[in-house]
């Protein structure tokens, strides 16, 4: 029964990602107006506090008001620094831990809305016959960097200039602003409030128009590029500070003389990590990497890919598996035109 | 020691009280922290309405040490009762007495939603102020059960109260349960005041709900002073007070709920400039969707 309501690891993943976007856009109409009050806070996925029925908050937006609200200002009253500032900022962090200790990064391949959002306009770009944008090996380390610069400047250092006085309090939670699923989470609501622009300050104004501009590039570009904001969220980067952290691990063998001449893993990856092809051991599980389970479901080979938790293993690849898998989806992630055979033959109960 | 209570020690200890601290104005729920308003209002008369009122003053320099005064207006009382929404607690239930300052109420370690009520009986006439004070967030608790819970004869119940991150705004539709000795009331008409000058009434359908529009009468034009500290940005606001009247075995009685209010969603924000921004956005991933000469070759071998 559950083999055929989730024949693969990708369609339990899709069934998790409708869930957890029920949880994290709808969570609070569904549970009650004060979920988001009573779970964590702490959600190491781009889970929208400007949404007002979401089942909780992600971690980002407490980051950025506590660099904002405690350590920024304490900075300034250098006597006020005490534990009463570094608690609840080590409390904060440590809540989240306690989620990302047993996902680690699936936080990102099976719960953010936002990550949902883009996969299915991904597979519509499909359906639509759109072409994909990929990033080949040698340019895609341009864009890695970017999703540590977000970190740094817009969940760490402005909110902590803010509080300082530095710099104005528009920008105290400047990746909130900037931030594509506080529009996409809210639009979902059919709250069209996020996505006025506003402008009662210069700084406001650039960064609802940046925050857009954004938005409408993310929404257009899902269709034709997996995951293009996953690329610089800075909750990837944020996660990826704990990844190795976690028991939750991706592992790929030490060596494996097939995987030169293969690379449908990587062609499968989402995130354009070429790494898990070329690379093996603990390399081959990459900073980027969501844990979305592509890479283990399409490698053709017995446990090459693993998804392990404490050392055992939840997934692994497999080559029945793998024949199974593309003929219902290529690794790029086109679907497969079913084809129902008929065969002729006298009706029955005639 | 049990896991659980480790984990809602944490989960308690990492509410908004920590993450974005400072006990919020009662009369505002915006998830904001616009203290220098606070100050601003200390001292200010209740002229705009006659219904019984409870002000939340705030005072102190800063989130750690601020206390809050509750200040009754239009209603002369010695006590009053408060509810926390940790019901269950030693600090469910108290009396809070009257200062020069007004009443103080202490912010509980773990924050949370307050209910504030004054009742003052005269002969026939027993008239009730209420007012709801959230301070910044993860009580534990669900406030519902304190909303439910009966606490004075006729009552105004905000059925959802504004959460973090939310508050009452113009051109909103808020519901409210009003109900007598814990029944609800079919048909009652409430009234609306606010500060801003508008009034109007709603009445209670079979349930005893009553959907509560705010009215959207902030003056456009009007401009707040720059404010110090973290405020983020002068919020303005302005108050309401819902109102209703029964009488019942020769009393009649009077109940207000007041809250405070903020301008429309779209205040100080352009829709057009919010989509036109957007409309660029997609237009630079147009070039995303446009095949290429070889894709179309490919797709045209995998045709045929």
């Amino acid at each position: 029964m559950l083999k055929t309501i989730f024949p693969t690891l990708g369609r339990v993943r899709f069934a998790v990602q409708i869930l957890m976007m029920f949880v994290t856009v709808y969570g609070g109409a569904l549970l009650g107006s004060y979920t988001v009050n009573r779970i964590s806070q702490s959600l190491p996925a781009l889970s929208c506090a400007y949404d007002k029925m979401t089942g909780d908050h992600c971690i980002l937006i407490v980051n950025q008001h506590l660099l904002h609200h405690r350590v920024g200002e304490a900075l300034v009253k250098a006597q006020e620094v005490t534990l009463k500032v570094f608690i609840p900022v080590a409390v904060s962090v440590g809540v989240f831990f306690l989620f990302f200790f047993f996902l680690n990064k699936m936080f990102c391949g099976w719960v953010c809305p936002l990550g949902t959002v883009q996969e299915l306009l991904y597979r519509i770009g499909r359906r639509l016959g759109r072409p994909l944008n990929r990033f080949n090996p040698k340019n895609v380390g341009r864009v890695r960097p970017v999703k540590w610069l977000m970190l740094l400047v817009l969940v760490l250092a402005l909110p902590v200039m803010a509080g300082m006085g530095v710099v104005g309090n528009e920008l105290g939670d400047p990746f909130c602003q900037v931030c594509p699923s506080r529009i996409a989470t809210t639009l979902l609501t059919a709250d069209s409030e996020q996505i006025a622009v506003r402008t009662s300050t210069t700084v406001n104004f650039a960064l609802g128009a940046l925050g857009n501009a954004m938005f409408g590039f993310i929404i257009i570009a899902a269709l034709a590029a997996r995951q293009p904001f996953c690329r610089i969220c800075p909750m990837l980067s944020w996660n990826a500070l704990f990844q190795k952290l976690s028991p939750m691990r991706l592992v790929k063998k030490d060596a494996h003389e097939k995987c030169e001449k293969c690379g449908v893993c990587e062609k499968a990856c989402p995130m354009d990590i070429h790494e898990i092809g070329t690379q093996f051991g603990k390399k081959a599980f990459h900073e980027d990497c969501t844990l979305c389970g592509r890479c283990a479901e399409y490698c053709p080979d017995d446990d090459v890919i693993q998804i392990k938790f404490f050392g055992i293993k939840l997934f692994g690849s497999s080559r029945e598996y793998y024949k199974k898998r593309v003929k219902m989806e290529t690794p790029e992630g086109t679907q497969k035109k079913r084809v129902i055979e008929i065969k002729p033959g006298k009706p029955e109960n005639v | 020691m049990n896991l659980n209570v480790i984990l809602l020690g944490a989960l308690l200890a990492a509410s908004p009280v920590i993450a974005a601290p400072g006990g919020k104005p009662a009369t505002d729920m915006s998830g904001g922290h616009g203290h220098a308003a606070m100050m601003r209002d200390m001292g200010k008369a209740n002229s705009w309405t006659l219904y019984p009122t409870l002000k939340a003053r705030m005072s102190g320099e800063n989130r750690e040490t601020m206390k809050t005064a509750i200040v009754p207006q239009n209603i002369v009382v010695a006590n009053i009762d408060a509810w926390s929404n940790n019901l269950k607690d030693e600090n469910g239930y108290r009396l809070l007495s009257m200062d020069m300052g007004g009443a103080m109420l202490d912010k509980p370690a773990n924050g949370g939603f307050h209910w504030l009520a004054a009742r003052e009986e005269q002969g026939e006439t027993v008239r009730v102020a209420s007012i709801v004070q959230a301070f910044g967030g993860n009580g534990g608790k669900d406030p519902t059960g304190m909303f439910m819970r009966q606490k004075h004869e006729l009552e105004i119940i905000p059925l959802p109260f504004p959460r973090e991150h939310s508050r009452y705004r113009a051109n909103e539709d808020w519901k409210f349960l009003v109900r007598f000795n814990g029944q609800p009331l079919a048909g009652q008409k409430v009234q609306l005041e606010t500060s801003n000058g508008s009034m109007a009434e709603f009445v209670s359908d079979a349930e005893g709900m009553v959907k509560v529009h705010v009215p959207d009468d902030f003056a456009a034009e009007e401009e707040q002073p720059a404010a110090g500290g973290h405020n983020h940005g002068a919020r303005r606001a302005a108050d309401l007070v819902l109102a209703t009247e029964y009488a019942d075995g020769g009393k009649t009685y009077l109940t207000a709920f007041n809250s405070s209010y903020g301008p429309n969603a779209f205040d100080k924000r352009s829709m057009a400039m919010g989509l036109g921004f957007t409309l660029l956005g997609m237009l630079g991933a147009v070039p995303l969707l446009r095949k290429r000469k070889n894709e179309q070759k490919a797709g045209e071998a995998d045709n045929a």
